[in-house]
């Protein structure tokens, strides 16, 4: 009504507004930092709603679900009568019962048999904008969950925590294009690195043209990202082929398979010792890194180098060379330096079927003391 | 100019009718914005397709358009764009910002429309949908360096798809305005 | 209804007022246009501060934001270090390294990202302080040759929420042999130090680079490095690359070739191993070198890393001292290796010729001291070629006492003693050769002539490195011309002029016979024949300390042992240098030597036949025809 008056003081409003987003746009874009204030408020407000509505959901809708299918069925098949009708709806009703009973205690015995320490979850929205793959769960840091925590179901990982406010934490999925963990293959052992891609396929990275990953082979992770507690399925190998300087292996996460409604988030990893957490700063709490698992075959350097690469290690001609010296020694019973006999380095070889301890013998820094008698000194 | 006749007189009372603001209880301020926020977030879980669907913005245009004052457009664009700012991982403002104008100016255009009108709606629901990702667009642009990928072609199918879907909504929320205003 | 105080449409048509509240059309188009031309101020303002305050204020603040341009650096690769045959010594391999963006830097960081890649957190903070001189856009790398679990820890972590200042990046990475083969030729490459930074050789480094700190990295180091090439992407704010804004390619530094032949080189890596000491051979005819070894070694690998970890640490503080290069850096008495220095000394002044004879009972007195022969029971009628090849000491001790110290030293002196010898590697010692000036020089006193007799076995204050012997015994092996020994095959440096010295070949000839007659008659050194070869050699067994030094702590030292060779007698194609510290007797060396001219020799008849077929010169190749051995 007040028109005109309005305008100019709506302006001056609008201009203020905007220029207070500008701001708070800049501060986040210059120091790289987030106003965590404004995310916790929205957030807090945000999920008991959710979790409502999500409550409403899982208890009417499911079922709404299932009639819907039966009254389609109905109009397929008219003969049927409307008692079996209700008998059937029951009898889904008691099913989808069953099932959830089923899940939540599969759910349950996970969590009794992993020694991991964990929380259940419930999933309560994705994350706003078009291609993000971020969900939000009904946890937040009241009920321990910390930034940095990965979120597992007893299929397989879903993701880890990327914020956590007091109601409700925010968790990157592992199809998210930023998101990668350490993995292992169950059959081979071959570590490798896997990395969302913002579909529904996880490539599996770093992994060497010459090693063998089949398809159908189910990758693991491996604890070597200090998130995700070793042995944690990630998914079976769909495709594996040759790639320009590693391996192309997608896998499909299992954790996905089934639609995702409940997790679990891992509060304390099996090989994590208690959160010590009189030493977290209390203004960032975040997840401790869980310690490095045993050590196995991943101690090698990556080789990107498209060459085949050897098999122990990297070698120079120099390498080579003094193996063969030292496996043609060997061969002719000659202790080089200790005098005794005399080497012949133009012997004809050995074949290496022959001898194959000679050539594969690790090198060692150091030849066994001498056995060979020395010439009496004149 | 010549002095108005009695049916433009008539007009102007019409309109002035048509143009008084629409009132609603607090509680739906506070609760609608939420709610849209939140299917925003939540519908996707279960049918993807929902993803094009804008309700935060539907709802920003539908408060700014009955309001009819830009002071509650920039408020209310401000804060649901913001909300959705805070459930996204970019920084803070860029909805907020995009929305606040599209609040701004929704409240703005009221003022000469029939608000009330469907056809009307419908056309003002398009053009704030475009204005809104374009603006959007810009931004991402200008202030973050990134490039999006834009489709014509989807823009205005999904411009008319939340323009449709703004009908029956919007019907809905009429329901829920205070009668006596 | 309202009265606006500001100056308006409404004060020129006043009658108008009302039509204008109630949206006439003429005031709807101007108030339209009002609005859309302050929309627009508001833009232009908003565009503004944006470019006042985000852009412009740090060209560089930019780059830090999550999605804004970032430079990667791409180091360049160092050059190869190849052998005489183009086999590679040492080779790149390509990997992964970590690089910690310093702009976006949080502290609170630090401590996790070094416990993930197992990095010392306060060798991390030195590190970073050591950056602190260079621009903060530029990275630092913190960790080479990733392996497959760093680099899951790299790339869970570096997700804009997490820790975005890491940031992964292929580099070449050199490879080392193994186990420390070659490992005192070779040398290590770290970051510059500080003193390093101050010398002209360096002037062209930063904080934070790699330079070759020992050996051919060090030495040829502006050879082999490349120059670094730098990328500038433009990421989006999920980390992915968008767009190469601009790419300046590495340059690679350049391969050398060395004189190094590794099938010589890795037999005397083998004979030398668990033993302490240094050993050169080199092609007495143009002072190539054609292997190196010390021991104890370290491992290049470890040694050549950023990472500054304990057992890099351990390396430098061992007491046996294994970054020592001995075989240019072990300043040491040569004992008898010496005793052909002083026969041609004496033979050349005249007061010796090869008839001339003395009596060795075991020992003798000289200037109230009595002088003991390494034979107790005496040699007997001794003449220089008896002498050479048993080494006796009575004999060397009355030359010595008979041409006196100048004269030794005369001879020395031409022969390379008391100078380095020029080689091309750092830290070359250059031993000390004693003469009367050199001791009033340096003790400020006195020479007497008991110094002499010591000197004249090798011992007193003379001291060499094996190179130095090599070097003079090649020298003299080829009738008294001395090329300077160097490692560069392929350099553009110049062959260093020869020193040359009119010597009688008559007498050389008398000496080289006595060296014969050490290996292949019956001299000390009698169990390193090589039938078919005719090696001639020279034993030496070198006190560490004097007899009574010894005797007053009670200590009981080990000698050290010498040997040197060259072969064949005519035209002699290699000359070896033994040292086997603590090896007790100068034919404990000679088998090592041994064996090295051995691997010479087969390899050279490998040479020739594979000059009528191809064949590898490498030895006992799986499918290679076997060529006669010498034996």
């Amino acid at each position: 009504m007040d028109g005109l008056l309005g305008r100019y003081r709506n302006l001056s409003v609008l201009v203020i507004v905007i220029m207070a987003q500008l701001v708070l746009l800049a501060v986040q874009v210059k120091n790289n930092q987030d106003v965590r204030l404004i995310r916790v408020w929205a957030v807090t407000a945000i999920t008991p709603l959710a979790r409502v509505l999500e409550g409403i959901r899982a208890n009417t809708f499911g079922l709404a679900g299932e009639y819907w299918d039966l009254l389609e069925v109905r109009s397929r098949n008219q003969s049927m009568k409307s008692d079996l009708d209700r008998l059937k709806l029951e009898n889904q009703y008691l099913k989808a019962e069953l099932a959830t009973a089923k899940r939540i205690e599969a759910m349950a015995g996970f969590v009794q048999r992993s020694p991991n320490k964990t929380i259940g979850a419930r999933i309560i929205g994705t994350g706003a904008g078009m291609n993000s793959k971020v969900v939000f769960i009904d946890r937040g840091s009241t009920a321990g969950v910390l930034k940095g925590m990965a979120v597992i179901t007893p299929d397989g990982i879903v993701g880890k925590v990327t914020a956590s406010y007091p109601t409700g934490s925010q968790v990157m999925l592992i199809t998210d294009p930023t998101f990668a963990c350490g993995v292992l293959s169950d059959k081979s052992r071959i570590h490798g690195t896997a990395r969302g891609q913002g579909n529904n396929q996880i490539l599996i990275d770093y992994i060497q043209n010459e090693q063998t990953v089949l398809v159908g082979e189910i990758f693991y992770t491996s604890g070597d990202d200090r998130i995700f507690p070793k042995g944690l399925p990630v998914g079976p190998v769909r495709v594996a082929r040759q790639g320009k300087l590693f391996k192309e292996i997608y896998v499909s996460p299992a954790a996905f398979d089934r639609g995702l409604e409940e997790v679990l988030v891992v509060l304390e990893g099996v090989h994590l010792p208690i959160p010590d957490l009189a030493s977290q700063s209390s203004s960032s709490a975040e997840a401790k890194l869980m310690p490095p698992p045993e050590a196995d075959a991943a101690a090698a350097p990556v080789d990107a180098s498209p060459r085949p690469a050897s098999g122990q290690g990297f070698a120079t001609d120099a390498d080579r060379l003094l193996q063969r010296y030292r496996s043609l020694g060997e061969q002719q019973g000659v202790s080089y330096g200790n005098g005794g006999r005399l080497p012949n380095f133009n012997a004809p070889a050995v074949p290496r079927t022959s001898a194959p301890k000679a050539s594969a013998v690790a090198p060692s820094p150091n030849i066994t003391p001498p056995s060979t008698p020395r010439a009496p000194n004149p | 100019m010549p002095p108005p006749d009695f049916n433009e007189a008539n007009f102007l009372e019409g309109r002035r009718r048509k143009s008084a603001s629409s009132s609603f209880r607090p509680i739906v301020f506070f609760l609608v914005p939420l709610f849209s926020v939140l299917l925003d977030i939540f519908l996707p879980r279960f049918v993807e397709p929902t993803r094009t669907l804008e309700f935060p913005l539907l709802i920003t245009i539908y408060f700014s358009l009955m309001k009819r004052q830009p002071l509650a457009g920039i408020i209310i664009g401000a804060v649901i764009g913001l909300m959705q700012d805070s459930l996204s991982q970019q920084p803070l403002g860029m909805f907020g910002i995009v929305k606040t104008l599209v609040g701004f100016f929704a409240a703005s255009v009221s003022l000469r429309f029939d608000v009330n009108n469907p056809a009307l709606r419908f056309m003002l629901c398009a053009f704030f949908f475009l204005f809104h990702q374009f603006l959007y667009w810009v931004m991402v642009r200008a202030l973050l360096g990134q490039i999006i990928n834009v489709n014509g072609f989807d823009e205005l199918a999904r411009a008319l798809l939340n323009s449709a879907l703004a009908l029956p909504l919007f019907l809905l929320l009429d329901k829920m305005r205070d009668k006596e205003a | 209804m309202f009265h606006l105080p500001r100056r308006s449409m409404r004060e020129d048509f006043p009658d108008r007022l009302r039509f204008l509240r109630d949206e006439s059309k003429f005031a709807q188009g101007k108030i339209a246009f009002l609005q859309y031309l302050s929309f627009a101020v508001l833009i232009f303002l908003a565009g503004g501060y944006w470019n006042l305050q985000i852009r412009n204020e740090e060209l560089y603040s930019l780059k830090a934001e999550r999605n804004r341009i970032k430079s990667l650096p791409i180091p360049a690769p160092r050059g190869k270090i190849l052998d005489r045959d183009k086999r590679v010594i040492v080779d790149n391999h390509s990997s992964f390294s970590v690089l910690l963006s310093r702009e976006s830097l949080k502290e609170e960081h630090l401590k996790p990202i070094a416990d993930g890649l197992g990095l010392d957190y306060d060798e991390l903070l030195a590190q970073l302080k050591r950056h602190r001189s260079r621009p903060k856009y530029q990275a630092m790398i913190i960790k080479e040759e990733l392996t497959p679990a760093e680099i899951a820890f790299v790339e869970s972590h570096r997700d804009p929420d997490t820790y975005p200042e890491l940031e992964l990046i292929h580099t070449e990475r050199r490879v080392y042999p193994q186990n420390g083969f070659g490992a005192h030729l070779i040398g290590y490459v770290g970051e510059v130090s500080d003193s390093e930074l101050n010398l002209a050789d360096f002037a062209k480094y930063e904080q934070g680079d790699l330079v070759g700190k020992t050996g051919i990295e060090r030495q040829y180091n502006d050879i082999l490095t490349g120059i670094d090439g730098q990328r500038q992407v433009l990421v989006d704010n999920k980390g992915n690359e968008r767009r190469i804004l601009g790419l300046k390619p590495a340059v690679p530094g350049q391969s050398i070739e060395l004189t190094i032949d590794l099938d010589i080189q890795a037999v005397m890596e083998l004979a030398m191993d668990g033993r302490r000491g240094g050993a050169v051979a080199l092609d007495p005819r143009n002072g190539e070198v054609l292997a190196m070894v010390s021991r104890p070694a370290f491992d290049l690998a470890r040694l050549s890393s950023r990472d500054r970890n304990r057992q890099w640490r351990d390396i430098f503080t061992n007491p046996d001292k294994p970054l020592l290069n001995r075989a240019i850096q072990a300043q040491l008495a040569p004992g008898s290796t010496f005793k052909p220095i002083v026969a041609l000394a004496a033979l050349e002044g005249g007061e010796v010729t090869n008839d001339t004879n003395f009596n060795c009972g075991g020992g003798l007195n000289f200037f109230g001291r009595y002088f003991h022969c390494h034979n107790k029971r005496g040699h007997g009628a001794t003449t220089l070629k008896k002498a050479l090849a048993q080494s006796c000491d009575v004999y060397f001790y009355n030359v010595g006492n008979r041409i006196g110290i100048d004269q030794i030293a005369r001879y020395a002196e031409v022969s390379g003693f008391g100078s380095r010898t020029g080689i091309d590697l750092p830290a070359e010692a250059e031993g000390t050769l004693p003469s009367s000036k050199w001791k009033v020089r340096t003790l400020r006193e006195k020479w007497y002539g008991g110094d002499t007799v010591s000197v004249a076995i090798g011992q007193g204050y003379l001291t060499a490195t094996p190179i130095q012997l090599a070097h003079a015994i090649g020298g003299l092996s080829i009738g008294g011309i001395w090329h300077t020994p160097h490692l560069l095959r392929n350099g553009n440096a110049p062959l260093k002029p020869a020193r040359k010295t009119d010597l009688n070949l008559e007498n050389v000839r008398l000496v080289i016979d006595g060296m014969c007659e050490v290996v292949n008659g019956w001299g000390t050194a009698a169990n390193s024949r090589i039938p078919g070869v005719e090696m001639c050699g020279k034993t030496g067994t070198a006190q560490t300390a004097s007899n009574e030094y010894q005797k007053a702590r009670n200590l009981r030292l080990k000698d050290n042992a010498w040997f040197v060779a060259f072969a064949p007698r005519i035209n002699p194609e290699i000359a070896v240098a033994v040292l086997f510290e603590e090896g007790e007797h100068g034919n404990l060396a000679g088998t090592i030597a041994r064996d090295v001219v051995k691997a010479f020799f087969d390899k050279k008849s490998r040479r020739e036949l594979s000059q009528s077929k191809s064949g590898d010169l490498t030895a006992s190749l799986d499918s290679a025809p076997s060529p006669r051995s010498l034996n």
